[in-house]
C-alpha cells in the first residue's frame, strides 16, 4: 500500500457475514460488483438454514422432496456427501449437535467461486473475495503484484500467525477460536481437542473450506491427514501454538 | 502424487512478532522523500475520509474513518506528493445494550488488528471474526479514498 489502489471495492452483509469485494483492475466497475453481489443474495435465499422459506429449510423439514429442488441445490448436497465420504466422514453436514441439515461449510466458499466467476466473467483479472475470513484471489493487489494475506492468530486477535501470497489461491481457515464456527467431531459429537486452526489452501474455495472443517474436527492427527491431499496444502496450529506446514504451504518467506 | 506424511510436515512455533506500537503508517505516494535543499513551496493538508459503514454481524455497524495528511512540495518545478495516515477513528451504530458495550469494547480492539494488518503489509485476514472483517473492509475502502485526496 505505497501508492493509489486502483479498481473499486464493496462490503455489504450477505449470509450473516460480511462480504468484501476488492478488484483492482481499471475499467472493470461496478456492474461487474452489482452482478456477484446479486448472486451471493440468490445463494442465501435459496440456502439460508436460517430462513424458513428457503430450499434448504424445506427439505430439512420435508416439504421439498430431493427431486424438485434447484439444480444448484442438488449439486451442493451431492457434493457434501462426496467430501463426507473422502473425509472419513469429518465433514458432515449434519454433523451439529442438533443433526439439523446444514450445508453452510460448503456453500460460503461455493457461493464465493461463483462470484469469482462472474468477476473474471466482466474481465476482472486481479480481484480478491472476502466472506467471513475465506478467501478467493486472483492477479495481484496491485500495484502490488501479489496477494498477501494474512493468517489470524488463533489465540491474540491482534496478530498475524503467518502470511500466505499468491496470484491465484482459495483460503480457507478454520478455528476453534471464532464464533460461529461450530466444528464438531461427528463421531464424538464433542469439539475437537488439541488443534486451534487450520488453513487449507488450493485451487478451489469450497473443498479447501471443507478440508478445512475436517481437519480441525480430527483434531490432532488432521495435521497429518492435509499432508495426504492431492493439490491443497494445509497448516495447522496446535494447542501450545507449535505451527506443521504441509511442504507445498504458500507462505510467504 | 501422496507424499510422504512425516517428510511433508514442516514445523515451527508461531513467530510473535516484537510489540510494536503502530501509530501512523506511512503512504507515500512518490518514491523519493528527500525533497532537497531548495525548497520552492511546501503546501501540508489534512484530511478526513471514511469508508462506507459495514454491518458487522449482530452487533451492529461499523464505518471507519481515517485523517491523512497530503505534503506536497514543488522543487525546481518537479512536484512530489506524500500521503500519511495520522489518524485512525470509526463510528459505530448498535441494536441493544449489549451489543453497544462490545462494539465500545471490540473498537480499539480491532483498530490495533488493522494497525497490525497494514504493517504486516496484507490486504485481508483469512479466519478473522466477522467483526474483524468489516472492520478491515471499511478501512481498505477508507484508505483508498485516502490515497485520493
Amino acid at each position: 500500500m505505497t501508492s493509489a489502489v486502483p479498481g473499486v471495492r464493496r462490503i455489504e452483509h450477505v449470509m450473516g457475514m460480511p462480504i468484501i469485494v476488492d478488484v483492482r483492475d481499471e475499467g472493470v466497475g461496478g456492474g461487474g460488483l452489482d452482478e456477484a453481489f446479486a448472486w451471493l443474495r440468490s445463494v442465501d435465499a435459496r440456502f439460508s438454514t436460517y430462513k424458513p422459506d428457503s430450499e434448504i429449510c424445506r427439505i430439512d423439514r420435508g416439504e421439498l422432496p430431493l427431486e424438485d429442488a434447484h439444480a444448484d441445490v442438488r449439486a451442493v448436497l451431492a457434493r457434501c456427501e462426496e467430501l463426507r465420504r473422502e473425509t472419513g466422514g469429518y465433514f458432515d453436514l449434519r454433523a451439529g449437535p442438533d443433526g439439523a441439515l446444514d450445508p453452510s461449510g460448503l456453500v460460503k466458499g461455493w457461493a464465493v467461486d461463483g462470484a469469482a466467476g462472474i468477476l473474471e466473467a466482466a474481465g476482472a483479472t486481479s480481484y480478491a473475495v472476502n466472506a467471513g475470513g475465506d478467501i478467493r484471489l486472483r492477479g495481484g493487489a496491485l500495484p502490488d503484484e501479489r496477494w498477501r494475506i494474512g493468517i489470524q492468530h488463533p489465540l491474540e486477535r491482534d496478530r498475524i500467525a503467518a502470511v500466505v501470497e499468491s496470484r491465484d489461491l482459495a483460503v480457507a481457515t478454520s478455528g476453534a477460536y471464532e464464533r460461529g464456527e461450530h466444528v464438531f467431531d461427528p463421531h464424538t459429537g464433542r469439539p475437537p481437542t488439541g488443534v486451534l486452526s487450520v488453513t487449507i489452501t488450493g485451487p478451489d474455495l469450497a473443498t479447501a473450506d471443507a478440508y478445512a472443517t475436517a481437519a480441525l474436527a480430527m483434531g490432532r492427527r488432521g495435521a497429518q491427514w492435509t499432508a495426504t491431499l492431492d493439490g491443497y496444502e494445509g497448516m495447522t496450529i496446535l494447542t501450545g501454538g507449535r505451527v506443521l506446514f504441509t511442504q507445498g504451504f504458500p507462505a510467504a518467506g | 502424487m501422496k507424499r510422504a506424511l512425516t517428510a511433508a510436515l514442516g514445523a515451527a512455533t508461531i513467530a510473535l512478532p516484537a510489540a510494536n506500537a503502530v501509530a501512523a503508517v506511512e503512504h507515500s505516494a512518490a518514491a523519493a522523500t528527500a525533497p532537497g535543499k531548495t525548497v520552492a513551496k511546501k503546501t501540508v493538508v489534512k484530511k478526513t475520509v471514511s469508508g462506507s459503514a459495514v454491518n458487522a454481524d449482530r452487533w451492529g455497524t461499523v464505518q471507519i474513518t481515517v485523517t491523512v495528511q497530503k505534503t506536497t512540495t514543488v522543487v525546481k518545478g518537479v512536484k512530489k506528493v506524500t500521503r500519511k495516515i495520522v489518524d485512525i477513528g470509526g463510528t459505530y451504530s448498535y441494536h441493544t445494550d449489549r451489543s453497544q458495550y462490545i462494539m465500545s469494547q471490540a473498537l480499539p480492539q480491532l483498530r490495533q488488528e488493522a494497525l497490525q494488518s497494514l504493517s504486516a503489509n496484507v490486504s485481508m485476514v483469512s479466519g478473522a471474526t466477522y467483526t474483524s472483517q468489516a472492520f478491515i473492509g471499511s478501512l481498505q475502502q477508507a484508505i483508498a479514498k485516502a490515497n485520493q485526496v
